[in-house]
């Protein structure tokens, strides 16, 4: 460390009067000099403090976030945000490294899947000890939202947007194939695509999100075993319930698996599609029907998204219950932002307010902004009374039915420190089963010994 | 020296020695050979090992075959052959993260390069699902491997030649032996140290080949192109477990120590001969 570090480290607030005066004299100043360095380092900050607040995100409408944070820091005297933005899908990686290294991060997007392991790795803070007004809004959110915020009780994120996964399709190519309505049950989006394909309007009708590099890749398949009768995953204990005989999952499995090998109706390219190139590939008409984020069909149907821009339509998941995931990202608070100066503390709170709050008494416009210009969906429930909302959303989609999907959507389950490790190894086990590589039932007793082992610790 | 080399492989140690997984930051006591022992019966151990021999059988061979034809072809005088000689090393100096990403573009299955090329020609019939198939997927994964690679072996090899002095091939010609006897008694047995170097370096990029796996297919499907040096990085990554990752991190290490005292022994016994 040298005087130029310190120096640094205590204009911008990273680190303290106190902190800065033992480092000084560790580095040979006599305490009187030190000491004297601090106030003429401090002394133009004195009532106007001004720091750095590191904001990590993944790449996503980075110039919008970048806008909100232009304004954010036009609001806030002696705010400076230092914004950094990485991949989705090597978020999760990204981020591990950067809080191992204890590279500066303050505030960054988290996931429902990752929260309790980067909490229980001490690495992320409850909102209850810094921040606990921010905990007052939680009687706002969907159930799902509160869940997946929730570790060991306490809540540890507010929404930066909260969405369903929903079941998409192309209207025209419906109209072509001569079906009125979509399919409710897995059998008729089976038939209906047999039907689509013979009259080679696609000819793989379905494309799903399986790539096993992509962390939505197991919220596509759990809505699917949600939209079942008994879809559970696990009991109330966190045992396995998704190995037993007939059981939800191994129906969805052999449901894939027959798509993919039997009927061949699932396009064989799933197993290596990412988000974006599901959308790209539905845009082009190569596909009817998909399981995507809710705001994909604000992208499909935008003008100029391709020629069958305002013909993608939403219906309930197909199944018996039609439940589908509902999940979560939301503003996280690392554990070193808890640790800053008191003056950068305060900093937090008006961007988490600013960026997911109520900054004024009303929902953060960011939040707004998300929902009305991209089709973002939203964790607050009072959201649906604001008008400019519902008018964004009726230009994309049928506002009742994405309020019906939110109503029918759950939060994942075993959401539990190991869930990611879980997921990781569940995915390529996935992948294995429904290329008929390994039998359903093999493959999820595996899965489930992977889980019990890792609950076992 | 001690702060980039000894304290990371002296911390390493450390490390597989020691529970150190990330989620139980206050738990990390000393285990012996614990970390060792899990690896050796993970789950993973095996396929991988299997699927990483099975990229080495067609990495290793195809950039030593794709470097040596290209340094013979560039080692000949034509117009244009100096031009060849920069532009050939162009896939090597591409980033990795690019290779992958122009990889998994071209063997798209929905809307690659590759298909659409093979269709206009009318040599199929429908879309390949080039990585979505396990054998495609590590057959596309090697042949992006000996593009990115072949050429830095082809410029090894080039050099390699051009010590060969052109005397012995005049020599040879006046005895009356044709390309490919001096082919066989000059330039392999001229060429073999080098050969050999480029032998030895291209099995330890293979065995440790990762970035194009982490771009490319993500390791799927279905773990099909999940090599070992992959789960060392999941282990650390993906798993939180410091300790293992480590420990598999040394074993790949003794492994591939392993191969090359194996090389240098053959080669040293082909000298004696």
């Amino acid at each position: 460390m040298s005087i130029e570090t310190l120096v640094e480290g205590v204009t911008t607030g990273r680190l303290s009067r106190r902190g800065f005066l033992q480092g000084a004299v560790a580095l040979g100043l006599s305490m009187s000099g030190a000491v004297a360095l601090l106030e003429a380092c401090t002394s133009g900050t004195q009532g106007t403090s001004k720091a750095d607040l590191t904001f990590v995100v993944w790449s996503y409408g980075v110039e919008t976030i970048r806008d909100n944070i232009k304004k954010l820091e036009a609001k806030v005297s002696g705010l400076h945000v230092n914004f950094q933005d990485f991949a989705w899908t090597n978020y999760h990686d990204t981020m591990v490294a950067r809080f191992a290294a204890k590279t500066p991060t303050d505030v960054c997007y988290s996931s429902d899947h990752w929260l309790s392991e980067w909490a229980a790795a001490g690495w992320l803070s409850p909102l209850e000890q810094k921040y606990p007004d921010l905990n007052g809004y939680t009687s706002d959110y969907f159930p799902y939202v509160i869940q997946g915020m929730t570790y060991q009780g306490k809540n540890y994120g507010i929404p930066y947007y909260a969405d369903t996964w929903a079941f998409l399709y192309n209207e025209d190519h419906l109209k072509k194939a001569g079906i009125s309505q979509p399919p409710t049950t897995w059998a008729e989006l089976a038939q209906q695509s047999q039907q689509i394909k013979a009259k080679g309007i696609a000819n793989y009708p379905v494309i799903l999100l399986f790539a096993q590099d992509d962390p939505g890749s197991i919220e596509v398949w759990t809505s699917m075993v949600f939209s079942l009768t008994d879809g559970h995953l696990f009991d109330d204990s966190l045992n396995p319930v998704f190995n037993k005989g007939g059981s939800a999952a191994a129906k969805t499995i052999d449901w894939i698996s027959g798509a993919l090998n039997t009927s061949k109706i699932l396009d064989p390219a799933s197993l290596t599609s990412q988000e974006i190139p599901v959308v790209k590939a539905m845009e082009s008409g190569a596909h009817t029907f998909t399981i995507l984020e809710t705001y994909n069909q604000a992208e499909l149907n935008k003008s100029g998204s391709g020629p069958f821009s305002g013909q993608f339509k939403m219906a309930p998941m197909p199944g018996d219950t039609h439940n589908t995931v509902g999940y979560v990202r939301f503003y996280a608070v690392t554990d070193q932002l808890t640790k800053r100066d008191t003056s950068v503390i305060k900093f937090g709170d008006d961007f988490l307010q600013y960026f997911g709050g109520k900054p004024d008494g009303a929902i953060s416009p960011v939040v707004k902004r998300w929902a009305v210009e991209n089709g973002l969906g939203f964790g607050w429930k009072s959201l649906w009374d604001d008008a400019d909302v519902r008018k964004a959303f009726s230009t994309w989609g049928n506002p009742d039915m994405l309020r019906q999907n939110q109503q029918l959507a759950r939060s994942k389950e075993g959401l539990t420190k190991y869930y990611p490790s879980w997921d990781v190894f569940t995915r390529s086990e996935l992948q294995k089963a429904y290329l008929g590589q390994v039998s359903t039932t093999a493959a999820l007793t595996a899965i489930a010994d992977k889980w019990n082992s890792l609950k076992k610790g | 020296m001690a702060a980039f080399s000894l304290y990371p492989i002296g911390y390493s140690v450390y490390l597989s020695l020691h529970k150190e997984v990330l989620t139980d930051p206050l738990k990390n006591p000393f285990v012996g050979f614990q970390n060792f022992s899990n690896v050796l019966h993970s789950y993973y151990l095996v396929s991988s090992l299997v699927s990483t021999a099975a990229f080495m059988a067609m990495a290793v061979p195809g950039v030593m075959i794709f470097g040596l034809l290209s340094a013979l072809l560039l080692n000949e005088a034509f117009a244009g052959a100096r031009i060849l000689r920069v532009a050939i090393l162009l896939p090597w100096a591409m980033p990795a993260v690019v290779s992958g990403i122009v990889w998994r573009w071209l063997l798209n299955g929905d809307y690659g390069l590759l298909n659409s090329a093979l269709y206009q020609l009318g040599i199929i019939h429908d879309y390949i699902p080039w990585l979505s198939q396990p054998a495609l997927a590590r057959v596309g994964l090697a042949v992006a491997h000996v593009w990115r690679e072949g050429p830095l072996a082809a410029i090894f090899l080039l050099a390699g030649l051009q010590t060969i002095s052109p005397d012995l091939y005049s020599a040879a010609a006046v005895d009356g032996a044709g390309r490919v006897a001096a082919f066989r008694r000059i330039t392999v047995p001229l060429l073999r140290p080098t050969i050999v170097i480029v032998l030895i370096y291209e099995t330890i990029v293979a065995a440790t080949t990762f970035d194009l796996v982490y771009v490319m297919t993500g390791g799927g499907p279905a773990d099909a192109t999940s090599l070992i040096s992959w789960f060392a990085y999941a282990e650390v990554f993906k798993f939180l477990d410091l300790g293992a990752g480590a420990a598999l991190a040394f074993l790949i290490a003794l492994v591939l120590l392993g191969v090359i005292v194996l090389y240098l022994r053959i080669l040293r016994s082909e000298e004696r001969r």
